[in-house]
């Protein structure tokens, strides 16, 4: 199920995470949290808000230690070092630049306390800026760099020491779209380039979904699935990850044979069997552009659907289909060719595929 | 692919093994350690500076006249004697009456400052702070040349006479207008101008907008300033004691008992009535301040007067004859104490600035309070700031903080008077080690700056507040130790906080009156207490000059800093420009 991709294999892991949980009075924000991070895996931790993936976060940095639980990291038991005897790099959505020093002691403000000399600070210094595109930043101050450029330096800053591990406290959330897109792109390169281990808290799907080799989607205080993007995005392991990550369908429906559902008036075929008794109430996922409208012919699941509303979203149409001879309306979203060559249009009656291993069952909640 | 999924992946052992888990303890830092008892030291500190004192002076309350218990017979006794509880009757109307009065008049000030396009909005403001600068003696003296019994202005009075309420009353509003007016222009000024639009856009009448949108919007200042004028008239005893007459209120009471009659007891009993209506304008002012940081939103736009020549001209009348009032009080000292022989010769000299050959303490008294004044800023600011920095930035040690937030409030609750007296009774008590420091210039810095904690506390803690609070994470990941980024970053950012502290602690010690009134000595006598000697022994013409002298010293040291740290910060604060 969490099988790492990108990421090197080591017989052991980097961070180890074991019963983890987490206590505000009587309120659990985390319980009971297993994960294991290898060395040089981006992870992201990804859930709403309150869903205590920061909190997470900040036990592995000591600022807020869990309530019990072991963590380990590089065979130490760093459960309950404070946080100048753990070994990360910490990057905040605020910056949290040091407004009155330059970027230059910025970046190199963790260097002067260990003890290197003159020289080989500046000279780290200056590779680290120039990793982060800002060499020619050095002396200005913080409030006269863009956003996207402070949080650059604060990445850099994290960097000086080397450490073993980089913390990303939601790192792009107070920046525009744009910047964001790019940063994205430029602290993943990064990451891969130096092999550092890092762990991003975010709450932006997509940010998760771009950057990580795996991601951890929490709800509640749980984790719901540790899995890679593709994964986490073709198979959602609970309503609740397929229906926070992108866009889903939610069918109800009933059983009526181990491979089949009544979904209002629809009959469903599944690719796979089930071993509910017939009659269990069943929720089937299925994405939006999952729905097939070319080459329908003697697929199982094939439906006369009628157009209702089409949305231009610019590259793609967003549309509702209302499956002919039943209750069962759905989302579906055809790309710009389709629309054109198959003639899709508001009112139209065409022909959809819902394609049998593209459906996720999940027994419905009680 | 298809299923019914698993539910939560995780690849450890079912929940039910892990509850009874043993609790994580964090270890502490060699940072957490140095700040934990560098806190320690300094609540042991502000207990021996504040706590124990008033402590001292709640057990001589209890005391008989061979300091045995006695229970509430001193309360008995004072409550018995209707000279003594007439006091309180009188305090409260004087207080209630000047509250109105101060808080109308800032308010208009205060509205024609921020709300108004009038000419002159900077010169107002300049002269309404005037008053800060000055013993609240000095009013006082002031209206005893203006409508005194040889006053050039006292028919104005038609026969009333201005020692005693009316007198107490003008020199208390005097006194406490720019204290009201600082707390409801920032009450004014934190308005949202989207509100006003609105209001506009609803076709709202100018009057109907002051008061749904304008006054409800500056309600929390108006009550906050309505306490604060309250608590600082109750416990006022300058004026009261220059201007009073035969009208006795509380804080003339326990001067009178401490050092008239000698009866330290009834001292301690009237004291802590002093106390009650202190501790309950703290209480109020602590309650509504929750909701005054809550009244803004971040997205809010400031508000934007726009002229309008009625509005305009009303209140540039009013802010001048308020104006007008504030400088001829000053002026009228000015000139009383420049006159040779009031009210028989009017020739300008010097005469009354001789003080070598007068009571008082003469030219030495005003060195003495400069020299106060200089210790309580450099040492306060140094005390104070890192006192915030300590209980801001300390990780855990909850009970800790607590108390010394607690304690670092404390003083604002505490009227200079009441703390002045609690002095004498815990550092003159013989078995107190600290004794030795009773009667020198150490007590009067000391109590001086434990008088003027609480504000300059507040001050810092704001401006810490304003720094990003990952800083220290950011150190501590980094590894360096806490002090280094103290003294890198946190200074340095809020220098502009600190050196505000230090000129508000130097003006308030050195036209402070109250707290330092018992706790001189013959070698450390002050120009704010030779003023007050001064008067009463009768050389008033030379109290003004005192009074004048202390009021212009003032004044060039705060011009000077105001020119000085303009300097220091274009130097240090360069990272502020875009």
């Amino acid at each position: 199920m969490d099988t790492p991709t990108n990421a090197e294999r080591t017989p052991e892991p980097y961070l180890v995470i074991r019963g983890v949980t987490k206590r505000f009075g009587s309120f659990t924000a985390i319980e009971n949290i297993d994960l294991d991070i290898h060395k040089g895996e981006f992870v992201s931790f990804l859930g709403p808000s309150g869903c205590g993936k920061t909190t997470l976060l900040r036990a592995i940095s000591g600022l807020d230690v869990q309530t019990s639980g072991r963590i380990q990291q590089a065979g130490r038991d760093i459960s309950n070092l404070p946080v100048s005897e753990r070994d990360f790099g910490i990057v905040f959505q605020s910056y949290a630049l040091f407004p009155n020093l330059k970027i230059k002691d910025n970046v190199g403000y963790g260097l002067v306390s260990a003890g290197k000399s003159r020289n080989e600070i500046a000279a780290r210094v200056d590779e680290l800026l120039a990793m982060v595109g800002l060499a020619d930043q050095a002396n200005k101050y913080p409030s006269q760099l863009s956003g996207g450029q402070q949080q650059r330096v604060s990445l850099a800053r994290a960097l000086a020491l080397s450490p073993g591990l980089l913390l990303l406290d939601e790192p792009l959330s107070a920046l525009d779209a744009r910047v964001r897109a790019r940063l994205r792109g430029e602290i993943r390169d990064l990451q891969k380039r130096l092999g550092i281990t890092t762990i991003m808290v975010t709450h932006d799907q997509e940010e998760a979904l771009t950057m990580s080799d795996r991601i951890v989607v929490m709800s509640k205080g749980h984790i719901e699935q540790i899995g890679t993007p593709d994964d986490v995005y073709r198979k959602p392991a609970s309503p609740f990850v397929a229906d926070f990550v992108g866009r889903m369908n939610f069918i109800q429906g009933q059983l009526r044979d181990a491979s089949s559902a009544d979904c209002l008036g629809a009959h469903l075929t599944f690719a796979t069997e089930l071993t509910y008794a017939p009659g269990t109430p069943v929720t089937i996922c299925l994405r939006p552009e999952d729905v097939t409208v070319r080459d329908t012919n003697g697929s199982v699941n094939t439906f006369d659907v009628d157009v209702g509303v089409m949305e231009f979203m610019g590259n793609h149409f967003s549309t509702t289909l209302h499956v002919a001879n039943s209750h069962l309306n759905l989302s579906a979203d055809f790309s710009m060719n389709a629309v054109r060559d198959l003639g899709i249009k508001p009112g139209a009656r065409i022909k959809a595929t819902l394609p049998a291993d593209r459906l996720r069952v999940f027994p419905a909640p009680k | 692919m298809a299923g019914i999924a698993d539910h939560a992946t995780s690849n450890g052992p079912p929940g039910a093994d892990v509850t009874i888990a043993p609790r994580v303890r964090q270890q502490m830092s060699r940072d957490d350690i140095l700040m934990r008892t560098l806190l320690v030291v300094w609540i042991l500190w502000l207990l021996a500076t504040v706590a124990l004192p008033l402590g001292a002076l709640l057990r001589k309350s209890v005391e008989g006249p061979n300091g045995e218990f006695v229970g509430l017979a001193n309360f008995a006794q004072f409550f018995a004697n209707p000279a003594l509880t007439a006091s309180i009757g009188n305090s409260l109307y004087i207080a209630l009456v000047s509250t109105v009065i101060c808080v109308f008049f800032a308010f208009v000030f205060a509205y024609g400052l921020t709300r108004t396009c009038m000419p002159g909005r900077g010169t107002f403001k300049l002269i309404s702070q005037i008053p800060l600068l000055a013993p609240s003696l000095l009013p006082a003296i002031s209206l005893v040349y203006l409508f005194g019994n040889q006053g050039i202005a006292k028919d104005l009075l038609f026969g009333a006479s201005i020692y005693g309420p009316i007198g107490i009353i003008i020199g208390e509003v005097f006194w406490t207008f720019p204290h009201a007016l600082i707390i409801l222009i920032t009450a004014l000024s934190t308005s949202d101008g989207r509100l006003y639009e609105a209001a506009e856009a609803l076709k709202a009448s100018n009057w109907r907008t002051f008061w749904t949108v304008t006054v409800p919007g500056a309600r929390y200042g108006l009550i906050s300033a309505i306490f604060v004028v309250f608590t600082l008239v109750v416990t006022d005893f300058g004026v009261p004691k220059v201007i009073g007459g035969q009208y006795n209120v509380l804080a003339t009471d326990v001067y009178k008992q401490v050092i008239g009659q000698q009866n330290f007891r009834m001292g301690a009993v009237v004291g802590l009535i002093l106390l009650l209506p202190a501790v309950l304008s703290f209480v109020v002012d602590q309650y509504v301040q929750r909701f005054q940081s809550t009244a803004l939103s971040s997205r809010a736009i400031p508000y934007q007067p726009k002229p309008n020549a009625l509005i305009d001209t009303t209140c540039f009348i009013a802010c001048s004859l308020m104006a007008a009032a504030v400088l001829l009080i000053i002026g009228m000292a000015f000139f009383a104490s420049l006159a040779t022989l009031w009210p028989y010769n009017l020739t300008p000299s010097f005469k009354n600035y001789d003080f070598n050959n007068m009571d008082g303490g003469g030219w030495g008294s005003f060195y003495n309070s400069l020299k106060m004044a200089g210790l309580t800023a450099v040492f306060g600011s140094i005390l104070i700031f890192t006192g915030a920095y300590l209980v801001e930035k300390t990780k855990g040690f909850e009970s800790g903080r607590f108390v010394f937030q607690l304690l670092a409030l404390l003083p604002l609750a505490v009227p200079g008077i009441v703390l002045g007296l609690g002095y004498i009774f815990f550092f003159n008590a013989p078995s107190n080690p600290a004794s030795a420091i009773y009667g020198t210039m150490t007590i009067l810095v000391v109590c001086s700056i434990a008088h003027f904690y609480s504000v300059s506390h507040l001050t810092a803690v704001t401006a810490l507040k304003q720094l990003d609070r990952e800083i220290e994470t950011v150190s501590a990941s980094l590894k360096v130790p806490f002090y280094r980024t103290f003294f890198m970053v946190t200074l340095p950012v809020c220098l502009p906080a600190l050196l505000d502290i230090c000129m508000y602690l130097f003006v308030n010690a050195l036209t402070t009156v109250s707290a330092v009134v018992f706790l001189y000595s013959p070698d450390t006598t002050l120009a704010s207490i030779a003023v007050l000697n001064m008067d009463d022994a009768g050389d008033v013409a030379p109290a003004a000059a005192m009074a004048m002298t202390i009021f212009f010293a003032a004044t060039i040291v705060r011009t000077a800093y105001t020119l000085l740290a303009k300097g220091v910060l274009m130097r240090t604060q360069a990272w502020r420009v875009r």
